[in-house]
């Protein structure tokens, strides 16, 4: 047998492995309540923007449905060609995950739209782990969460250089305030509050600005909330990644960790992480968003609507709204910053997606395959006459700057954060 | 009784004895397998997630699939209406004789009804390029089975004499239950509750 065949046979063995091991309740009751009705067909952004077959939900998960049918179904095994089973090969595994990972953002979006609610992203989910335990994962996204991994075991080689660049940003609030007393405090032990940022200005500086003004007692994390094993669906690397920050919160006896706008950072943290750890924190898990709808609400933050008299929108991100419940936080929030709020139609829970979830982003050969699934919120946005888009994600805001050069929408993104900061009196 | 009806009785029980094992067996093999329970602090309901899943998550005018797909929805109400109806008909079919006229011809109009629209799933499954791709031979012969179960239903439930093929059918289509498509109405149920449990307890469903 050559080394190929050797590799081929130990990657099916690995993938029904896998699949054995990853395909809960769930994922079964997804994989076996579909109908193949195509009533789903015009849910997805990517059949949207794109029409044809394999941009259909039921099209994407029927493909890793025929790969259950063959290793876990003995119905399915036994009569293959009756029940649509299909023997897998390495070359199949690698299509299967370019489907998973580069044509569906796990947005949720097609399960609302099923008369059945199958859960096709949670299908695609397993499908994602499978490709990554057998070598089948984008590459950069591996990098990322390896990356990520290391920093979390040697904290104290980049401790120096990351509190000499806080200072800096220091300076820069305390600019913008005109206070020599706004602080941004690392490594605050005691602090009610762990403010877990994305690496970049942005999600530092605007926060920092509104718990200085707010006048909260908080500390700013070590470690960036971003996770790009959430991505891969590789869960053990996804768990020693929130492991990082949840150690430091239990270091600096915090009440509260408290994740910056980021789409999959706060339900990787907020929701899956207990699954993961099997068992909840001592600490309460809150997104930025959640804390300023509270200021808003208590009247913490002085603010002047007239501030932000530009149209504004607001998009929903997948991970914050659909799977997070973030629906009025934002909205609440962006009413007491801004006096022209116009919302994108459909949104909430029928929101569509950016078309850069999931990882998209991160992969440079994907850039085309992104902006074209993005053009469905393009228009979205054009409908709105909206000159300023805000959004919660990160990855959503990369994706909605590239749709805006890409379509010539002509407009600014930007955060709830910055939008909050500039509004202040 | 006769030995045709007779032996479509036969094919009946049998067919129900299979259908209850299997049925038995596909949630023994579905416990059996892990249940990720969410752990992380609720910040909505889970029961009112539930309870969701299977109302307003299922309505058509609720969803812009239900909008777009309105004939497809409707048949497939009316379908599976038909179909529940004619189970619990099927049961009570030992006492037909004692049925009065007006609700026998009722189910009959029915299941006619249900019948056509049976008929009009294989134009659709095989019209559209991408159902036609993706459909197997047992998305067929499910289908093929619920007509002949809807058909002979109303046929039965128009005359008697049609009791015993209904009784065939019937227990051919029990028989195939689990281990085709059609088990799916056993997952339906886990499938509305999942949903609601986990989007339910992030407060997710608005």
């Amino acid at each position: 047998m050559t080394s190929t065949a050797i590799t081929e046979q130990s990657n099916i063995a690995s993938a029904k492995e896998m699949l054995d091991k990853l395909v809960d309740r769930r994922v079964l009751a997804s994989l076996e309540v579909c109908v193949r009705c195509g009533i789903c067909t015009e849910s997805c952004h990517y059949y949207r923007s794109n029409p044809k077959t394999e941009h259909t939900p039921y099209y994407r998960a029927e493909q890793v449905r025929r790969v259950y049918r063959q290793f876990l179904d003995p119905v399915g095994r036994t009569f293959p060609g009756w029940f649509g089973a299909k023997a897998t090969t390495d070359e199949a595994l690698s299509k299967l995950a370019e489907i998973a990972f580069a044509s569906c953002t796990l947005c949720h979006r097609c399960t609302f739209e099923c008369p059945f609610g199958v859960e096709t992203a949670e299908i695609m989910r397993v499908m994602r782990s499978v490709a990554t335990a057998t070598g089948h994962a984008p590459e950069m996204l591996v990098e990322l969460a390896n990356a990520a991994i290391a920093k979390g075991e040697n904290p104290d080689f980049f401790r120096d250089f990351y509190i000499e660049q806080v200072k800096e940003l220091e300076r820069e609030v305390q600019d913008r305030l005109g206070s020599s007393k706004a602080q941004i405090p690392v490594g605050q032990e005691g602090a009610r509050i762990l403010y877990v940022p994305l690496s970049g200005a942005h999600t530092i500086v605007p926060q920092a600005i509104l718990f200085n003004v707010a006048r909260e007692s908080w500390t700013l994390s070590m470690f960036e909330t971003a996770n790009y094993a959430v991505f891969l669906s590789d869960l053990p690397k996804a768990r020693r990644i929130v492991e990082r920050i949840i150690k430091e919160a239990e270091l600096l006896k915090v009440k509260e960790i408290v994740i910056t706008e980021c789409g999959h950072g706060y339900p990787a943290m907020r929701w899956d992480a207990p699954k993961w750890f099997g068992h909840t924190f001592p600490f309460r898990i809150r997104s930025i968003l959640e804390v300023l709808d509270e200021y808003v609400r208590k009247g913490r933050l002085p603010l002047n609507q007239g501030q932000n008299g530009e149209p504004i929108t607001y998009h929903d991100s997948c991970n914050l709204g659909r799977k997070g419940g973030l629906y009025e936080e934002p909205r609440c929030i962006i009413r007491a910053v801004a006096s022209d709020f116009r919302e994108m139609t459909p949104n909430r829970i029928h929101s569509f997606c950016c078309g850069a979830g999931s990882g998209l982003v991160a992969v440079p050969e994907w850039t085309d395959i992104r902006l074209q699934a993005g053009k469905l919120k393009a228009d979205q946005i054009r409908r709105t006459g909206a000159k300023i888009v805000i959004t919660s994600c990160d990855n959503c805001r990369y994706q909605i700057g590239e749709l805006n050069e890409h379509y010539g929408l002509n407009i600014e993104v930007t955060s709830i954060s910055e939008l909050t900061a500039k509004a202040l009196a | 009784m006769s030995t045709f009806e007779m032996v479509a009785a036969g094919l009946a029980l049998v067919g129900a004895v299979i259908f209850a094992a299997g049925v038995i067996a596909i949630l023994i093999a579905t416990q059996r397998r892990p249940y990720n329970a969410e752990l992380a602090p609720i910040k909505g309901s889970p029961a009112q997630g539930v309870l969701w899943a299977f109302t307003l998550g299922m309505a058509p005018w609720a969803k812009e699939s239900g909008r777009i797909h309105w004939i497809a929805y409707i048949r497939g109400v009316i379908v599976h209406l038909g179909i529940f109806v004619g189970a619990a008909y099927l049961i009570a079919t030992p006492w037909l004789a004692q049925m009065p006229e007006p609700l026998r011809f009722s189910l009959a109009a029915l299941f006619v009804v249900g019948t056509l629209l049976g008929l009009a799933g294989f134009w659709i499954r095989m019209a559209d390029p991408t159902m036609r791709l993706l459909s197997t031979p047992d998305d067929y012969c499910s289908l093929a089975l619920v007509t002949l179960f809807l058909a002979s239903a109303a046929m039965s439930a128009y005359t008697m004499k049609y009791l015993p093929a209904f009784w065939a059918i019937s227990g051919i289509t029990m028989a195939y239950t689990p281990f085709g498509k059609l088990r799916h109405f056993i997952y339906f149920f886990y499938d509305r509750v999942f949903l609601g449990l986990a989007f339910g307890r992030r407060n997710a469903l608005k």
